[in-house]
């Protein structure tokens, strides 16, 4: 209902380490395009990113893209993050043909109810790009005209590769400092 | 003209001839597989065959031998009889059109006098053979194949039977040896250039040349109705394919352009009647194979109707010219005005066709459209 | 397997099955066509034959191994993705290039665009059936631009060359005088290909009006690249956000209204020859100078932040969207393939044509599956 223009996200998944202000970036604007609907925004490094919760993302979406000014009426990329015990974030990067600018979208997604609506019926891009996400990450998109598989095999519907707890295989340094084996995460995280 | 070759019982000098025959077009096949990679080659800025054997000569016996030592695999649904006989069908009726062509005076294995009339029956059979094999092989791609394949030759067998049609009426034969003599002074691409033209390209598409080798479309049906051949019955196709470009070359060269006749006459020995042919032969298949490196692949709908609406109304036009000029005893120079006419209107026809606004496929696009979305909803 | 289909004569709809080996698919893509004689009814393309887990395996590289990753997600402009990767580290890590690097990085990959685009007359005059002279002309062409990145790099086709900040080493002392070697074969290269195919009647016939996608509809699938400004957008990564120096040259936006294969086919061509334009503008405004910052560390580390990088990629927008919680490797890490994109509206340009129309859709689309299946 009311937006809050803050500076400092509550630890969200993207901080930026210098906290950028929001004014002088298209976030008024957006802001009035978002208009009824919940929505936090940030300054990202480039982006100015838009948080909006999965009830409403679409509504948002709709809006996002018949807004006069803004026009985002080319989505670029739909995927999504795996933050863990914070759930997931449904990532929308969209552009404007027309005023040249982006805007990036996210919804973050609660670890146990990974539904969200889907997004072909405002882009047809969003079409194999939210296949790609659901078998990735395990979300589900309602109202998907098309829920197979994309990449990985018709069979295996059940195994998320994305996510954080799927394992990857050791991975074996041959040559160079530390031949062995290493374990799949590093020094730092 | 000699009933016995060698003064031999008739029966066993058929036999002969049949076996000169066999053998000839065997290494004639096998030739001009080779001369066609070395020409393509230079076309393609590369050398073509070079290491088996000196410049590459034996390389034709090498993929004979690897032919013959494939294994013969059959599919489990192929259709028995079918899959079987289609490979002779289509190879044995190309041996037998070799009877007809004439290399040299008092030489051809039978002078007969519908000989045009055998050929064009004869070559027609092998059609049959594509068919039977594109759908004894139970694969899709090899029933699309034949499919395309009898469509195109059927939509070709007319243009082509009527420019034969319009050079017999010139020398008022069906015999292919009468109308090579009837070319002592001028062949007859001089008083039928049209015929000519039209000749040429429904005879590339009788042969399954590019640009009209759909039916056998590498880059989509990767071979049309032989994708299930392998080893040598395959090799019978491919033989059958070459040898029938020679006998089609020998026939356009004797019909067209004085075979062993012009210009010399015959008072060549036939030592150099047969260098004359050879020496035509080879300017056209140069062309052929020219023709191969240059130029895309038609598709099905604009073959078919190139013949039926192109080629067809202009052969008739050049036989209604033929039958005016010939029974008002005109003079034969205005054969070769009209024909050159007939050739300029066959270009513009052509350029007319391809350059036309296309309505036809925007309104199918769009019906399809509708569909799709009928469909999603 | 068939399908009725609700016609008065009973026929039924064949379902072709084209791939995953087949020589016109230009890699490992199956398409199942529900062919009604020679028309095209429904197209189910199936991928990820060439899946290989990039994404989930550069969460485990640090930001130097990731480019060799980058390399394979699409081999043959892989300049171009190592490109984006890197400026997306090095927008992270606030790294400065030098100028030297950024000239030479324009030079590689304008080069990249040109083996790429030709690459694609080779396959497409196959396609077309003109069998081998196009493919061999392309190949003469592209043996010059590679022979070049032999000398620079090390390797024909996995260059690993780009590093954050710059370059790996600097290029070789002859390298102006062959570029411009190189751009004189190119040169002739395009006049031969110009030359062969573009006035050619059949091809003409075969590849107009055939394909068409409208400008809305190519903005509402995500096109991009050559494919959606042969219909009439221009949309062009260089000219909307101009990265390394494309602001500082001068150069054209390539467009054709119609969106029709032939359109498609003449806009590469013609993007040949700005890219020529490019590297010559390039090669003339090359100073000799350092090609990375002064003080790079050892391992580079990111502060947290995400950055969504774009670059225009021979085949249209390669996107890199990296997330980084500080360290040495990214948190999360998505290509965003311009090949997914595109491919999605094969489907919507393909219905209503022949079998043969349908294949020569897709190679106008001009995808490479490694970009696809990642």
């Amino acid at each position: 209902m009311t937006s809050d223009e803050t500076n400092e996200a509550p630890a969200p998944v993207a901080a930026v380490a210098a906290t950028a202000p929001l004014l002088g970036s298209m976030w008024p604007e957006v802001d009035k395009a978002l208009d009824g609907i919940t929505a936090r925004g940030e300054q990202g490094v480039l982006d100015v990113i838009v948080h909006i919760p999965p009830t409403e993302i679409i509504r948002g979406l709709r809006a996002l893209k018949a807004d006069t000014k803004l026009k985002f009426d080319y989505l670029r990329s739909l995927t999504a993050v795996d933050n863990e015990e914070e759930g997931i974030d449904i990532v929308y990067h969209l552009y404007s043909t027309t005023g040249r600018h982006n805007l990036t979208v996210k919804s973050t997604l609660a670890p146990d109810h990974l539904f969200i609506d889907s997004a072909t019926t405002v882009w047809r891009a969003a079409n194999w790009l939210e296949r790609e996400t659901a078998e990735m990450f395990g979300v589900r998109f309602n109202g998907h005209p098309d829920p197979r598989t994309l990449l990985m095999p018709e069979d295996m519907d059940d195994t998320f590769p994305l996510r954080k707890d799927h394992p990857l295989a050791e991975i074996e340094v041959l040559q160079g400092e530390g031949m062995g084996y290493a374990d799949g995460d590093g020094e730092d995280q | 003209m000699p009933t016995g070759l060698f003064g031999l019982n008739p029966w066993l000098d058929g036999v002969i001839r049949l076996l000169i025959i066999v053998g000839l077009m065997t290494v004639v096949a096998m030739g001009l597989i080779y001369i066609e990679r070395k020409v393509l080659g230079r076309f393609h800025a590369r050398i073509g065959p070079q290491r088996t054997g000196p410049f590459g000569l034996l390389q034709s016996v090498a993929d004979a031998l690897k032919l013959v030592g494939k294994e013969d695999l059959r599919p489990r649904n192929a259709d028995p009889w079918t899959f079987e006989f289609g490979p002779y069908l289509v190879f044995i009726p190309i041996f037998l059109g070799f009877v007809v062509s004439p290399f040299m005076a008092g030489f051809t294995v039978r002078v007969l006098d519908l000989g045009i009339l055998y050929f064009v029956a004869v070559s027609s059979v092998s059609i049959v053979g594509w068919v039977m094999a594109g759908w004894g092989s139970d694969n899709r791609y090899a029933m699309i194949g034949g499919m395309r394949a009898a469509a195109q030759a059927i939509s070709y067998e007319l243009p082509f039977v009527l420019s034969l049609l319009s050079v017999s009426m010139l020398a008022g034969t069906l015999n292919i040896n009468e109308i090579v003599e009837a070319q002592t002074s001028v062949p007859n691409i001089v008083w039928q250039p049209l015929a000519f033209i039209i000749f040429f390209i429904a005879a590339l598409a009788e042969l399954n040349r590019p640009p009209f080798d759909i039916p056998v479309g590498e880059s989509e049906v990767v071979g049309g109705p032989f994708v299930e051949y392998s080893g040598i019955r395959w090799s019978m196709f491919f033989l059958g394919e070459y040898a029938s470009l020679f006998i089609m070359s020998i026939l356009i060269s004797a019909l067209f352009l004085g075979g062993y006749e012009w210009p010399f006459g015959t008072q060549l020995g036939i030592g150099w009647q047969l260098v004359l042919t050879v020496i035509k032969a080879s300017m056209l298949i140069f062309l052929i194979i020219w023709v191969r490196a240059s130029v895309p692949r038609l598709r099905i709908d604009q073959l078919m109707g190139y013949a039926w609406k192109i080629l067809l109304p202009l052969s008739l036009l050049q036989v209604l010219v033929n039958g005016f000029v010939l029974v008002y005893d005109l003079p034969k120079l205005l054969l070769t005005a009209a024909g050159l006419g007939g050739v300029f209107l066959l270009v513009w026809l052509t350029e007319h066709a391809i350059t036309r606004p296309r309505e036809s496929r925007a309104t199918a696009a769009a019906t399809a459209a509708t569909l799709q979305s009928e469909a999603a909803s | 397997m068939v399908i009725e289909s609700a016609h008065e004569f009973e026929t039924q709809d064949l379902l072709l099955n084209v791939g995953p080996q087949h020589p016109s698919t230009h890699g490992v893509f199956r398409m199942v066509m529900q062919v009604d004689g020679e028309v095209v009814r429904d197209i189910i393309p199936y991928i990820g034959y060439l899946h290989r887990g990039a994404e989930k395996l550069c969460e485990t590289m640090d930001y130097r191994q990731g480019i060799g990753f980058m390399d394979r997600t699409e081999y043959l402009a892989a300049m171009n993705a190592e490109l984006s990767y890197v400026m997306a580290v090095e927008k992270l890590a606030e790294l400065e290039v030098p100028d030297r690097a950024q000239w030479i990085r324009m030079i590689l990959v304008e080069l990249n665009r040109l083996s790429s685009h030709l690459m694609f007359m080779g396959a497409f005059g196959i396609d077309v059936g003109v069998f081998g002279t196009p493919f061999i002309y392309a190949w003469r062409e592209r043996e010059a631009i590679i022979d070049l990145f032999e000398e620079i790099s090390g390797d024909r086709m996995m260059y690993a060359y780009l590093r954050p900040g710059g370059l790996a080493w600097d290029v070789p002392a002859n390298f102006v005088p062959r570029c411009r070697e190189v751009l004189t074969a190119v040169r002739q290269g395009i006049a031969d290909f110009d030359g062969l195919l573009t006035k050619n009647e059949i091809f003409i016939a075969r590849t107009q009006g055939i394909g068409i996608v409208s400008a809305a509809d190519a903005i509402d699938f995500g096109m991009s690249g050559p494919s959606i400004r042969a219909s009439g957008v221009p949309l062009d990564v260089r000219r909307e956000e101009p990265y390394l120096k494309y602001d500082e040259i001068k150069w054209d936006v390539i467009t054709a209204t119609e969106g029709d294969v032939y359109a498609r086919y003449l806009c590469r061509l013609a993007e040949m020859r700005e890219s020529v334009k490019i590297v010559e503008q390039c090669l003339d405004r090359l100073q000799p100078g350092p090609i990375m910052p002064e003080k790079m560390p050892r391992m580079l580390r990111t502060p947290p932040g995400e950055v969504y990088i774009r670059t225009e990629a021979p085949r249209g927008e390669f996107g890199i969207y990296m997330v980084s919680k500080g360290g040495n490797r990214p948190y999360r890490l998505k290509v965003r393939s311009a090949c997914l994109s595109n491919l999605q509206a094969l489907k919507h340009m393909s219905v209503g044509l022949y079998v043969a129309d349908a294949i020569i859709v897709l190679g106008s689309i001009d995808i490479v599956l490694s970009e696809v299946d990642r």
